[in-house]
């Protein structure tokens, strides 16, 4: 058993960069032209866009740490693991409500089953049952195992909801950044949408730092008092007093 | 060993689940038939999801309904839109329209609008009414 250490309070210094990474993003998506055809409503790609980036590296981190676990059996790779798998969904689910708040004044509807979005939800509640597995299992090894497992298993969808723009005819357009041909994107806009990536992947930098802060403290709690002294059971039982009788 | 014998099962396993549902989900995987694919193939009163460009000059409006023809660069198929359309609608966007065959005539009761993934900024010389 490691001895418990107080917990770390996060730098400074990393705190001041991530603020002002998204102050910047914010200004640049503030500054940068309306689109041709969408006006204002392109703004909203500079928040969906980063989410859902988001999304791929958490869970890419994720499979990272499980096959890390998997190999060396040391618990900082299980932690990894979660404290991304937890930061993940947060952000998928961020990127399928910003989807949805884009998609109704530009597409005319909130949600339609296309193979994007379709396979985005899937991957939404496939890591959402990775978290579930990870609470329904005590025993801290055995936890660490099976979620590696399907931490592993899960990556696979991940290329799933990004080519299925370009494999299938779906309603959601094909990837503007990530393609063989150059980014279609005008200039500044292409400023103000890596701005909002590079802000996001600072913040989710912290978040999966904190969190896995926040499982080794759990990890150190729950071996300090599973070693407590505590009382022996059936001690709470008194010894019959018989009286006099002889 | 036998722990990653019964992961390899199970990956395997998995893996061909997910081919076999990609393989047969495929053309549910479509979202939409292409012009040149409607004309192809009769669909007699079925429902189904018809996409293209619409092609300038070619949008009649009147109180409730739209016209115009909607194209994928060989076969243009005449559409008529009852209801309003989406606030994005224009003449050389990409739609998606719902609804089945009135004779000649594509008859839709829902449209979707489909932007493309280029971004560029309101041109100049082109006045432009903020959705």
């Amino acid at each position: 058993m490691s001895q418990p250490t107080a917990p770390s309070s996060p730098s400074r210094g990393r705190v001041v960069v991530a603020v002002l990474a998204v102050l910047a993003a914010a200004v640049l998506a503030g500054v940068s032209p309306a689109d041709a055809v969408q006006g204002e409503l392109v703004r909203i790609m500079y928040v969906h866009v980063p989410a859902a980036w988001l999304a791929y590296l958490a869970f890419v981190v994720t499979l990272v740490g499980s096959v890390g676990y998997l190999v060396t059996r040391r618990f900082v790779f299980d932690r990894l693991a979660e404290a991304s798998a937890e930061v993940g969904v947060y952000f998928t689910g961020l990127a399928i409500a910003l989807g949805m708040i884009w998609a109704k004044p530009t597409w005319g509807v909130w949600w339609t089953w296309d193979a994007r979005l379709t396979l985005t939800a899937i991957m939404f509640f496939v890591y959402l049952g990775y978290l579930a597995l990870r609470r329904a299992t005590a025993e801290p090894a055995v936890r660490a195992r099976r979620a590696a497992v399907l931490g592993i298993l899960g990556v696979v969808q991940i290329p799933l909801v990004h080519f299925s723009v370009v494999w299938w005819r779906t309603l959601h357009q094909p990837p503007t950044l990530i393609k063989p041909d150059k980014p279609s994107i005008e200039g500044t806009m292409l400023m103000a949408l890596l701005a909002g990536i590079a802000a996001f992947t600072v913040v989710y930098g912290l978040l999966v730092a904190r969190r896995m802060e926040l499982a080794r403290l759990e990890a150190d709690l729950a071996a300090a008092e599973a070693s407590l002294d505590r009382p022996v059971a059936g001690s709470a039982v008194t010894a019959p007093e018989l009286g006099e009788a002889r | 060993m036998r722990r990653y014998a019964k992961f390899l099962v199970g990956a395997g396993i998995l893996v061909a689940v997910l081919g076999v549902l990609i393989v047969n989900l495929n053309d549910n995987l479509v979202y939409f038939q292409t012009p040149t694919e409607v004309v192809e193939r009769p669909a007699g009163d079925a429902r189904l999801r018809l996409g293209g460009q619409v092609v300038p000059d070619s949008v009649e409006r009147t109180a409730t309904e739209t016209s115009f023809l909607v194209t994928d660069g060989r076969v243009a198929v005449p559409v008529r839109h009852v209801g309003a359309p989406p606030d994005l609608f224009q003449p050389g966007i990409g739609v998606v329209v719902e609804g089945s065959w009135d004779g000649e005539t594509f008859r839709s009761d829902t449209m979707l609008v489909k932007h493309d993934e280029n971004y560029s900024p309101e041109d100049p010389e082109r006045p432009f009414t903020s959705p």
